[in-house]
């Protein structure tokens, strides 16, 4: 971060100059691709042409390009951080001595279903920090809740209550429940913009596991105020909180490898850079005026809501001239990751889905270019997959029809001058040389990076330990990656043909997951494994090998997913000094008082997961909790669209008060969830189970009442 | 008990009175006491109490109890006098309506006794329509800090310290600030090609592939000609 103490250079940088960025960055990308590719071409002419060898081909110029502009973002990355580059948001203006007297910023937590506890500590140690700085009474907080699960709502309500109590923060932090969750959380964050959004200059979004330093949320309205093109600032949130073995390799890449990555990233989209959805500060009136997103035409997967809102919000926003900057180097924000295998691709099962159908806007009019290519490379991040397998695939189809056709291997000399002198082997084994080395060069930078700089060094535990943790990391990220190719390869299909994959609930044993689940989900990646293993073994031996450490990823899934997803290899990889993050070692107020707060919450048996239908027993017998509940409801009424609402579901069909009945006389087991929800939608029909429930004779109440009853007995 | 002055005795509904007692060198010590003995029905049978038998009434005491806890009555001495108080409040109703259960009655008196006090703390008339007030007393109840600041008021007749009746008179639970509506309208959006792309996918799957037998039948045709 920069000091405030020492005012940043002020710096203009030209359009022309963020051209020439673009141009120079993607040029020594193709240049690079060009290259390899060129080699491989001449190796597969050595071999002789064949159609197959065509496809293989232009496979891998693919997956090349996309390994180049990787390796190219490391390299500069790597370059401009040892070298400095003053093309930075924090440096384009003196923003540190800029007033924010005159702001008000909405800080919005949309949550959907989340874990309520660790949502709540996050906002208190946000919270808290927003206060150490003086400047608490520019900011409101909502928690904005499309909750629908009967007991995460009443959860909410009751500590949302909790927390204000604990921290004098009535009328400065705000909840409030949907009643329907339409367009999920871009539909969620829209309602807030039309309900509150015009009372805020600013909002900064946050995820439900966010969490920022209450510092960098007023440097960032200082940035804002600084400079008043720029239409949203987002941050680079560093990964925290990881207790898994896997969460923990997650935390330690990002925190190793992005600050290089996202050096490199910065240096080409400067002022038209992108929106991740979270952790960023937006600027209300350019964003309600021109970020509201469009329906698609044409049916699903591709048509209806747009789901990955963030990217096209970004690219409107650039596309009406307004800036929008990643903040690479302020520190201070945070987020948690999934902490293991099945989970990371449940939410990339989320992510492919929102990524694929950014190809409809890919040609939009209007939109700028480098929106196109931020688009793109989204949706790469994906197709990728598909083509990696393709090109495997393609390249045992050609082993294969060679072995069939029954030919020797003759090869004849290179096109290329300069390879003529090598033979094949040696030309193929330079080709992969050089793949390894476009895939790993910024790995390498990123520890040479850090040996450079003392403080950072220190933070992650030496040069050493570092050494052996991104080693670890590599080897882990090989196995992980061919199941991320199945994977995402599944998704991708599934999504074109307008399937749903169906994952269920997360099947939780005492540590992470469990073997029973984990053998449901990986049982098909090993089949392959176990099945292409055997018949490239079948077929050639010698590139068996080659294929291994693919294959051992399938094979070892199962294994894999659940030792990896265990607490107490983390610790155990954290005692040895493996993975360790700056946050680990030196970590900051916001996060020990995080840390401290879910400790005692632990401690106290607060994050115990309570039984079935608990929410809906508060809500009715508990006297507070129903008077929240109740009132709230009522407050809500006064909204119009939210009294409509309401309306609709009061107009379902059925007697609310038949069904008020029904849960008193056979408890919560006689009502579905839904049924559930529309009870306690119902603030005439809440007030009268409280005093019902109370006042009625035991014997007339279902057994599960008068246990819950019984429950306030002492 | 502690030693004191006697400040006050208010007699209240015929069957209790509250003492307020200054201690020399303490805090105002409040106390309700029982001013009428006969209504325990002492003169009963044993094993009955106001005509119900002891094991009822203690379920009903249960109950009531049970409910001041959900209030976070955690003073042992003011909760305890709190159930007497409903309890007896009950018995007098119990010779007089006998075919209700002592639970019955004492959930009903709870209710009145409660709804009574929050309708005098608040100054709003009791209505039985929509417990309104019963909603707003509890939130109230627990925005003052009762649990944590004032049990020893709980229930108490008036007069009130200020701070208390000022707290539950205000008490308001602000879920949002004022709303400021507006609408938020997205902008028409051209996609370009794929709009017409998509202008082809909603043709009809018999239509689709009639145009590809077409298609295919272009390069038969093609084929033959050219060999």
């Amino acid at each position: 971060m920069s000091s405030p103490a020492s005012p940043p250079v002020i710096v203009h940088l030209p359009v022309l100059r963020r051209g020439v960025r673009i141009f120079l960055f993607f040029s020594c990308a193709v240049l690079l691709t060009g290259v390899v590719s060129l080699m491989f071409a001449d190796l597969l002419w050595r071999t002789g042409w064949s159609t197959s060898r065509t496809v293989l081909l232009v496979l891998f110029i693919l997956l090349f390009l996309l390994v180049a502009i990787g390796c190219v973002h490391g390299l500069f990355g790597f370059l401009l951080r040892v070298f400095g580059d003053r093309a930075r948001i924090t440096r384009f203006a003196d923003y540190a001595q800029q007033s924010i007297a005159g702001t008000s910023t909405a800080i919005i937590i949309p949550i959907y279903n989340e874990d309520v506890p660790r949502v709540y500590e996050g906002i208190r140690a946000t919270y808290e920090s927003l206060r150490a700085t003086g400047q608490l009474e520019r900011f409101d907080f909502f928690i904005l809740s499309d909750s629908t699960d009967p007991d995460k709502w009443i959860e909410e309500e009751s500590r949302w209550h909790a927390l204000i109590r604990d921290l004098g923060a009535l009328g400065r932090i705000y909840y409030r429940r949907r009643c329907n969750n339409e367009a999920k959380k871009s539909g969620n964050v829209r309602d807030f913009l039309n309900t509150w959004g015009r009372r805020y200059r600013y909002f900064i979004c946050f995820d439900a596991d966010s969490l920022m330093r209450g510092e960098t949320i007023v440097r960032l309205v200082q940035m804002m105020e600084a400079n008043p093109q720029v239409g949203l600032i987002q941050t680079v949130p560093a990964l925290v909180n990881a207790e898994s073995l896997f969460g923990r390799i997650q935390q330690f890449a990002n925190r190793l490898y992005a600050p290089v990555f996202i050096t490199g990233l910065n240096y080409w989209t400067l002022s038209i850079g992108n929106y991740w959805g979270h952790n960023a500060i937006i600027r209300t009136e350019p964003f309600m005026q021109f970020c509201d997103l469009p329906q698609l035409p044409g049916r699903k997967p591709f048509g209806g809501q747009i789901l990955s809102h963030d990217f096209v919000e970004a690219a409107l926003m650039l596309k009406e001239n307004w800036r929008v900057w990643l903040a690479c180097d302020l520190e201070g924000s945070y987020e948690e990751g999934p902490q293991g295998l099945i989970e990371n691709a449940q939410r990339d099962r989320r992510w492919c889905q929102g990524n694929l159908q950014h190809a409809m806007l890919l040609f939009a009019k209007g939109l700028r270019g480098v929106s196109r290519i931020h688009l793109l490379l989204g949706i790469f991040g994906y197709l990728s997959s598909p083509l990696w397998l393709l090109f495997m695939l393609t390249y045992c189809w050609i082993r294969w029809s060679h072995e069939w056709s029954e030919l020797s291997d003759i090869t004849v000399g290179a096109f290329t001058p300069w390879l003529s002198g090598i033979s094949a082997t040696a030309h193929g084994f330079l080709i992969f040389l050089l793949c390894m080395g476009a895939l790993f060069l910024p790995k390498v930078l990123a520890i040479v990076e850090l040996a450079l700089d003392a403080r950072r060094r220190k933070a992650f535990g030496g040069v050493v330990k570092v050494t052996y943790s991104a080693i670890a990391e590599t080897l882990f990220s090989a196995l992980h990656a061919p199941l991320q190719m199945l994977w995402h390869t599944q998704f991708v299909v599934t999504i074109l043909l307008g399937l749903g994959v169906n994952w269920g609930v997360q099947n939780r044993g005492a540590d992470g997951t469990g073997w029973l689940h984990a053998l449901r989900r990986h049982w098909w990646h090993m089949l392959v494994g176990i099945i292409w293993g055997g018949l490239v073994l079948w077929l050639d031996p010698g590139v068996f090998w080659w294929f291994s450490p693919v294959l051992a990823g399938l094979v070892l899934a199962v294994p894999l997913s659940v030792l990896t997803n265990r607490s107490e290899l983390g610790r155990r990889a954290g005692d040895l000094g493996l993975f360790v993050t700056p946050e680990e070692t030196h970590p900051p107020e916001e996060i020990a008082l995080l840390r401290e707060r879910l400790w005692k919450l632990g401690a106290e048996g607060a994050l115990t997961p309570r039984p079935p239908d608990s929410g809906l027993a508060d809500a009715v017998l508990d006297p507070y909790v129903n008077a929240i509940h109740v009132s709230l409801l009522r407050e809500q009424r006064l909204h119009p669209a939210y009294a409509a609402a309401m309306n609709r579901i009061a107009a379902q069909p059925g007697d609310a008060q038949a069904l008020a009945e029904r849960l008193l006389a056979q408890g919560p087991a006689a009502l579905s969830a839904s049924e559930k929800l529309r009870l306690l939608s119902d603030p005439t029909v809440m007030s009268w189970l409280h005093r019902q429930a109370w006042m009625r004779p035991g014997h007339t109440l279902a057994l599960w009442w008068q246990k819950a009853i019984r429950r306030y007995a002492r | 008990m502690a030693r004191g002055r006697v400040d006050a005795c208010e007699q209240s509904a015929g069957i209790y009175a509250t003492v307020s007692i200054h201690q020399p060198n303490g805090p105002e010590f409040v106390s309700i006491v029982r001013t009428d003995p006969c209504v325990l029905g002492w003169t009963e049978s044993p094993g009955r109490l106001a005509g119900r038998p002891l094991e009822e009434w203690n379920a009903a005491y249960a109950k009531v109890e049970s409910y001041f806890n959900a209030l976070r009555v955690r003073n042992k001495v003011l909760l305890g006098q709190l159930v007497a108080l409903v309890i007896e409040r009950a018995m007098r109703r119990a010779r007089t309506t006998p075919e209700r259960s002592a639970s019955e009655l004492a959930a009903e008196e709870m209710d009145h006794v409660v709804t009574e006090w929050f309708a005098e703390v608040l100054q709003e008339p009791p209505t039985n329509r929509d417990q309104m007030l019963s909603t707003r007393g509890r939130l109230a109840l627990l925005l003052a800090d009762m649990p944590g600041r004032w049990q020893d008021q709980f229930l108490r007749p008036g007069p009130w310290p200020e701070e208390f009746l000022q707290a539950m008179r205000d008490a308001y639970l602000r879920a949002g600030p004022d709303f400021q509506l507006s609408q938020m309208t997205p902008r028409p959006l051209d996609l370009g090609p794929i709009a017409t792309l998509n202008s082809i996918a909603r043709v009809r799957y018999s239509k689709m592939i009639g145009i590809w037998l077409l298609f295919a039948a272009l390069l038969v045709l093609l084929f033959v000609l050219t060999h």
